[in-house]
């Protein structure tokens, strides 16, 4: 018989996300009797009205106000900021100031990335009875497939451990951000802070503290999770498609990066032009029509039927795809195994030994002395700023008119990896991923954890509409996720 | 988990600097630590947020580090970010520790009050709003974390979409009930040195904005490294010099950031950079209205 769980709020994201599964037997997924997921909604989010309240403020002020949209990735969106900023002055940063914020990007992403599989993911996998039994660690689910004894005991020590490595991820951005999180220093134009020889030593130093414990301590971890949980490379494959903006800019005008801009689309590889982004409201509470973010608006509609969240589902091309660290690694041709829970926490680990070995290179091309910032504005334009969060794929569009910001428009990655469906009737990416699932005990459903946790989803708020055991939205959810 | 009582009570006698709180706050604390004083439970909710403050608190140094504040120091009932349990069980576990009482009650982010509260649910049936108030009730001492939660912050810019309120103006109460420890994001140092006061048994004294004077006493140009350069103006981003020409805030900014700075390397010390360190102006974040009363944050020279 069919049974609805619903997890709310879903723990250990950054902010709060529900996820409603029905789980049945499957003729086709399951297993002898063996319950699978066979439905799945995600409904996150939050409204605080991000865009609205951006709107007649003064553009240099975007940096800073979209860097407080998400505590655990600000200077991607101070990124993009920046970077749609300056496309609409039609300037350039100078090569220093373009390479300072790459450095604090890729200390930020080094960071997310230990305190995601650490502190968000690896309780999914450990039995830590014996080991750690206090709050906030207890209560917690315990199932017979988790690992346990020497190998739990030496995990939840690197867990302490990397309490203090990705503390100090951001103590050496805030050698040119200034301070984490949210880096004063990000501004368009380029970057305020200065380079000067006991800074980027003072970088360098903890730079290959980082680069040692990835290398020593977080592939080995991830490694051993994924050799006592090898069932799950063939768990949470989702929609197929990976989609990357691209990251780390190598030259002034963008063209050259670090991580490049790409797709992969029912098993082929494409570009991504921006026009062909459109964001899907059936299923939104949301009015005002299917549009791509340049011209995206921003009216709630908290009674409009059918619709189950109140997140916009953003398509390339009509098609639904997964964004974040394996995209970004698949479509720069550095990972190839598959896509399932364990390739995302793979490429992810990959990917912060990929960034923080490269970072060590860019501290050589610093200048000290040469200009780190170019002052600009305008009175009216527009801009596209399109990076990468360490959770994938996040853009900025702004307009502006009259020096105020008439329009401006975020789509983060959680906006595609947690969208409800779309016109065409297609489930989000974690919907999909879902979908097949098995869930050994329904008290304990670790299983849509572990799925979840994989995309390392970012929301701000947790709103959810939906109540276990009824079929209608019983309560109104609220808002955008994230912002 | 190898850290001991004894590395706290280590850390804390590292203390006693100028920045610190009382010496004598920190001698009752080693006391009380000594003594085996039990953890105090804390039940940790977050509003409308970014997270921004409680990422901020797992950068702490100077008092103590995150694992000593976790598993030697409080007793964290509930706080979505870190909580092993999830849906159910971790609404179980802040139902729990509601009912056991005597707690403190941390909140981060602001409180939006529109829509009935509706634009933000915690879980099954529970808005924000809702949750503040029934928490409130049980609670020893109520902490507001972050700009957000002590007056609204960010979430409550102009025009304020959702009706986003601190939780001293969410609960509507008259007087200080609340101590507020504002910054956007709030400093480590000022929660945890916050809190170790009340463990401690002091009370610390509050301003008329409900924060602890020991922070936040002083304007952040008093203190500023720039004077002591003799009053120069930077005359464009990055130049060294004073930036009240840019458009610092400085003047009108209570915090101790001038002299704390950062993200330190570790117990004791103080932090690498800070806003104006990296040549940017102080954006205000401790105070009131901020952001809407402090932006624009630039004062730039050229203008098209």
């Amino acid at each position: 018989m069919a049974t609805t769980i619903t997890i709310d709020p879903l723990t250990r994201l950054e902010g709060h996300l529900a996820i409603e599964v029905i789980v049945d037997i499957d003729n086709k997924k399951s297993k002898g009797n063996q319950l699978v997921v066979v439905d799945a909604k995600s409904s996150g989010t939050m409204f605080r009205g991000f865009e609205m309240i951006l709107r007649g403020r003064d553009p240099l002020d975007a940096p800073h106000y979209t860097q407080r949209i998400c505590g655990v990735c600000p200077i991607s969106h101070g990124m993009a900021s920046c970077l749609n900023l300056e496309k609409a002055f039609r300037v350039t940063a100078p090569d220093n100031g373009r390479i300072m914020r790459n450095l604090v990007l890729g200390a930020n992403f080094i960071m997310s990335h230990i305190l995601h599989f650490y502190h968000l993911a690896a309780l999914d996998y450990i039995n830590t009875t014996g080991v750690i039994d206090i709050a906030p660690w207890v209560p917690r689910y315990v199932t017979p497939d988790m690992v346990s004894g020497q190998t739990a005991v030496e995990l939840v020590n690197h867990y302490v451990q990397a309490l203090t490595i990705r503390r100090k991820a951001h103590q050496m951005a805030a050698i040119f951000g200034g301070k984490l999180p949210c880096a004063p220093s990000f501004v368009p134009g380029g970057c305020t802070e200065v380079p000067k020889e006991n800074k980027i030593d003072d970088f360098r130093t903890l730079l290959n503290e980082q680069r040692a414990f990835i290398d020593s301590t977080y592939i080995p971890d991830v490694l051993t999770v994924a050799g006592a949980y090898p069932q799950y490379y063939q768990i949470g494959e989702g929609c197929g498609n990976l989609l990357a903006y691209g990251v780390f800019d190598l030259n002034a005008s963008g063209t050259s990066k670090l991580l490049r801009r790409g797709r992969y689309t029912d098993g082929q590889t494409g570009t991504v032009e921006p026009a062909k982004i459109i964001e899907y409201l059936k299923y939104s509470k949301y009015t005002g029509g299917n549009k791509n973010p340049a011209d995206g608006v921003t009216e709630p509609d908290v009674d409009k039927s059918g619709a189950y969240s109140w997140l916009k589902a953003p398509r390339y091309d009509n098609k639904v795809h997964e964004v974040g660290p394996l995209a970004r690694m698949w479509v720069d041709n550095n990972y190839s195994r598959g896509i399932s829970v364990l390739d995302r926490h793979a490429a992810r680990a990959m990917e912060a030994k990929l960034v923080a070995d490269t970072m060590v290179g860019w501290l050589d091309e610093l200048v000290v002395g040469e200009p780190v910032y170019k002052e600009s504005t305008i009175r009216s334009g527009s801009g596209i700023g399109l990076t990468e969060a360490p959770r994938g794929a996040l853009g900025h569009w702004i307009t502006i008119r009259n020096r105020k910001i008439d329009r401006y428009q975020v789509v983060t990655p959680t906006n595609w990896n947690a969208s409800p469906k779309d016109d065409l009737e297609q489930r989000g990416p974690i919907e999909q991923a879902l979908i097949g699932t098995p869930v050994a005990d329904l008290n304990q459903p670790v299983e849509i954890l572990r799925v979840v946790h994989s995309f390392d989803p970012c929301l701000a708020c947790s709103v959810h509409m939906l109540r276990p055991g009824r079929d209608k939205p019983v309560a109104i959810v609220h808002t955008r996720p994230s912002i | 988990m190898n850290v001991t009582r004894r590395d706290f009570l280590k850390a804390s006698a590292a203390i006693a600097g100028a920045l610190a709180l009382k010496g004598s706050v920190l001698m009752q604390l080693q006391k009380t630590m000594a003594a085996g004083g039990s953890k105090p439970p804390v039940i940790w909710l977050q509003g409308q947020g970014c997270t921004g403050c409680s990422v901020s608190l797992l950068n702490s140094t100077y008092y103590m580090t995150i694992d000593q504040l976790l598993i030697n120091t409080l007793d964290v009932k509930f706080h979505p970010t870190v909580m092993a349990a999830a849906g159910g069980l971790a609404v179980g576990a802040a139902e729990a520790a509601r009912n056991a009482g005597g707690y403190v009650l941390v909140i981060e982010g602001a409180v939006p009050s529109g829509e009935k509260g509706d634009y933000c649910h915690i879980w099954p049936g529970m808005t924000m709003l809702n949750a503040l108030k029934t928490f409130a009730q049980g609670a020893d001492v109520i902490l507001a974390v972050g700009t957000c939660a002590c007056y609204g912050g960010m979430s409550a810019g102009s025009p304020n979409p959702t009706g986003a309120k601190g939780v001293d103006a969410a609960l509507g109460r008259s007087g200080t009930s609340v101590i507020n420890i504002p910054g956007c994001p709030a400093h480590p140092d000022w929660i945890i040195g916050t809190v170790a006061a009340l463990l401690a048994g002091d009370t610390p004294e509050l301003d008329d904005e409900g924060r602890p004077k020991v922070f936040f006493d002083t304007e952040v140009h008093k203190r500023c490294p720039n004077r002591a350069l003799g009053g120069g103006q930077a005359a464009v981003l990055s130049d060294v010099g004073c930036l009240s020409g840019l458009g610092c805030r400085g003047q009108q900014t209570h915090a101790d950031c001038p002299l704390r700075k950062w993200n330190a390397a570790g117990p004791g010390e103080l932090g690498v950079n800070w806003c104006v360190g990296a040549r940017n102006p102080c954006q205000g974040c401790t105070e009131p209205d901020f952001p809407d009363g402090m932006s624009p944050f630039y004062h730039l020279k050229k203008r098209i």
